[in-house]
């Protein structure tokens, strides 16, 4: 009876092609744009976190925020005792200070890191090299300088090997041992600007340390960011107080992006689906027109003893297979736009699977529920008036 | 013969409400059809002979009275056991044919057995069968627009025969056909008859009404004359 249904629905479809396709339009409109919002969302998403892949999401980041003295650079080494998944713990302190080069003055920023800082960023090298651990313990005064930096004070290149002073409260002479490369396109942070010593030479020759400005925890592989920074976290609140601290990873920012466009995405989809609305008026429409012609059929397939619940099953199952149809076309509508707008704009496009499931099943319901009425009309004829009617 | 009526109707009355005024389609009649009876129910236009066919027919239900139609009494049925009783015990024969016009001549004989839930394999080889005994073996796949009035007039008779039912209910059978394929149609229910079924044969032309075997006639919702099965 089921397929005697299908074939029926089918036939009845094509017979009239431009009316069906007409009253199909907002369906086909609805899916559409489902369809395409959905698609577009899915490569916006993958855009973004595919950008923020690339600057370190095996990072987590602690950013002592009160004034508790528990946050030392001696506090680095402790994480690797109490945490697992960690692969190292830089830290920095930064103070602004000024440079100068014989008569080359600039203000900078200058950060007093430990050694392995520079294995975790992303800072690449132009000229020389990064200063030691060695250098660190020491208390050596070098310096590695930023591209704008190491270009202003050193015009005439030469750089590595020659001595800067750095101001605060008196000058120092500092040698520099290496100059980093352009970062300006970096999405890590500019370090163009800034001017790295060691940890422990800040400490003792610049600006005495009472609390580090942040530590940069390098999570191991195989170990997910966002839960070591949960472990981070757990544990830091058995030694301060959670005013104290904050924690925070790029896979936090790059899961909350996601969650934000996923939002989005809904949110935009949701109000196209209200034309998914619209669509289903359109059906029920045709089909109140469809039962109307069909009333002398309808007393006939009753004479022949269909039940009312039969007759109501094959216009139910026509309103169904018209709306999935428009669904369909829809979906193949909604993935051409998809392309073209990707195309356009320069997105690598993502299809989101979901939005052509959430079609089927959206039309196949709007077909159901908007092809109710109509049936239940036609299943309520009288056999004897839909016999007579002309 | 001393069959058990495949029809029996008591004290039947039909009435309609039309605006304020009460229109008595059938007003109290009485009548028992044997199987294997050739009954014409005739009667000029307006004299409730339609309304009976509906009763008959289980298309429509009386105001009051009793109807049985294959031994199952109808009265208090629902729309749904209605249409199974069409379905089972009736095969209907319109004037106007009354195919079913998107699909072919074998489908159409197929219908009332996709409503009785016959397999589709046997429903093929029934109507198939139905089909060649009507004479239209080589018009199987032709839709009712490709076919003559006579040619739908047998698809259709074969349609109502295709579930065996107690009943052949035709209503104006030849009205659409001229006289020569209206006599071949008539042939056909004759040799039908010859071979058990029972027909009703609703008419208002007494000359046609008069070829068949026994007659009822109907006049002002009212069992007249001639009716050699009125139960007294």
């Amino acid at each position: 009876m089921f397929l005697e249904n299908l074939k029926l629905a089918f036939g009845n479809m094509f017979t009239n092609k431009m009316r069906t396709l007409l009253s199909l339009l907002g369906i086909v409109i609805g899916v559409g744009s489902v369809v395409t919002i959905m698609n577009l969302g899915e490569s916006v998403k993958k855009s973004i976190t595919d950008s923020m892949n690339i600057g370190g999401v095996d990072e987590v980041v602690v950013m002592p925020t009160g004034s508790n003295n528990i946050f030392s650079e001696e506090f680095a080494y402790s994480f690797s005792d109490n945490v697992i998944g960690i692969e190292s713990v830089s830290t920095y302190v930064s103070t602004s200070a000024t440079l100068r080069n014989g008569q080359e003055t600039k203000s900078a920023q200058v950060y007093g890191v430990t050694s392995n800082y520079f294995d975790s960023s992303s800072t690449e090298l132009l000229y020389g090299d990064y200063f030691t651990r060695e250098s660190n313990l020491q208390r050596e005064q070098v310096v590695v300088l930023g591209y704008d930096l190491a270009q202003d004070l050193f015009p005439g290149g030469g750089a590595v090997g020659s001595y800067v002073s750095i101001f605060r409260s008196q000058a120092k002479q500092y040698r520099v041992v290496g100059v980093l490369d352009d970062s300006s396109g970096s999405i890590s942070g500019n370090t163009n600007n800034y001017a790295f010593i060691p940890f422990n030479t800040f400490d003792q020759r610049l600006k005495k340390v009472s609390a580090v400005s942040q530590y940069t925890i390098k999570v191991q592989e195989g170990f997910t960011a966002t839960n070591v920074a949960e472990d981070v976290k757990s544990y830091l609140s058995t030694v301060a107080s959670s005013n104290d601290f904050y924690v925070s990873s790029a896979q936090e920012l790059v899961d909350m992006t996601e969650s934000v466009t996923g939002y989005l995405t809904t949110f935009l989809a949701a109000i196209a689906a209200i034309s998914l609305l619209v669509g289903g008026i359109g059906i029920m429409n045709i089909m109140l027109v469809t039962v109307v012609e069909r009333t002398r059929e309808i007393g006939i397939r009753k004479a022949l003893g269909a039940t009312p619940k039969t007759i109501k099953a094959q216009f139910l199952v026509e309103a169904t297979v018209l709306s999935l149809f428009g669904g369909v076309i829809g979906i193949l509508f909604g993935v051409l736009i998809s392309y073209i707008v990707a195309y356009a704009v320069g997105w690598t496009l993502y299809f989101s699977i979901w939005a052509i499931v959430l079609s089927l099943g959206f039309s196949s319901a709007v077909g159901i529920f908007f092809g109710w009425y109509p049936a239940a009309k036609a299943a309520a004829l009288d056999p004897i008036e839909a016999l007579a009617y002309e | 013969m001393t069959q058990k009526p495949v029809i029996q109707l008591i004290d039947v009355r039909r009435y309609y409400l039309v605006g304020d005024y009460l229109v008595k389609a059938l007003d109290g009649v009485s009548l028992s059809i044997p199987k294997g009876s050739f009954t014409a129910i005739m009667g000029p236009s307006g004299s409730g002979k339609s309304t009976m066919m509906n009763l008959i027919g289980c298309l429509d239900t009386p105001t009051s009275g009793y109807i049985t139609i294959g031994g199952e009494m109808t009265n208090g049925m629902n729309e749904t056991e209605l249409a199974y009783l069409r379905n089972e015990k009736i095969g209907f024969v319109f004037q106007q044919f009354n195919l079913l016009g998107k699909i072919n001549a074998l489908e159409n004989v197929m219908t009332p057995m996709t409503y009785a839930g016959i397999p589709h394999k046997e429903r093929r080889e029934r109507a198939e069968e139905m089909l060649e005994k009507v004479g239209l073996k080589d018009r199987m796949k032709h839709l009712p627009s490709e076919l003559s009035g006579g040619q739908k007039q047998r698809v259709a008779i074969a349609r109502a025969l295709v579930n065996d039912p107690d009943i052949l209910l035709a209503d104006e059978p030849t009205g659409a056909l001229d006289s020569k394929t209206g006599s071949e149609v008539m042939g056909l229910f004759q040799e039908l008859h010859e071979e058990g079924r029972t027909i009703v044969f609703v008419t208002h032309d007494r000359k046609l009404g008069l070829q068949c075997p026994s007659q009822v006639m109907i006049k002002d919702g009212r069992i007249v004359e001639g009716d050699v099965f009125r139960e007294s």
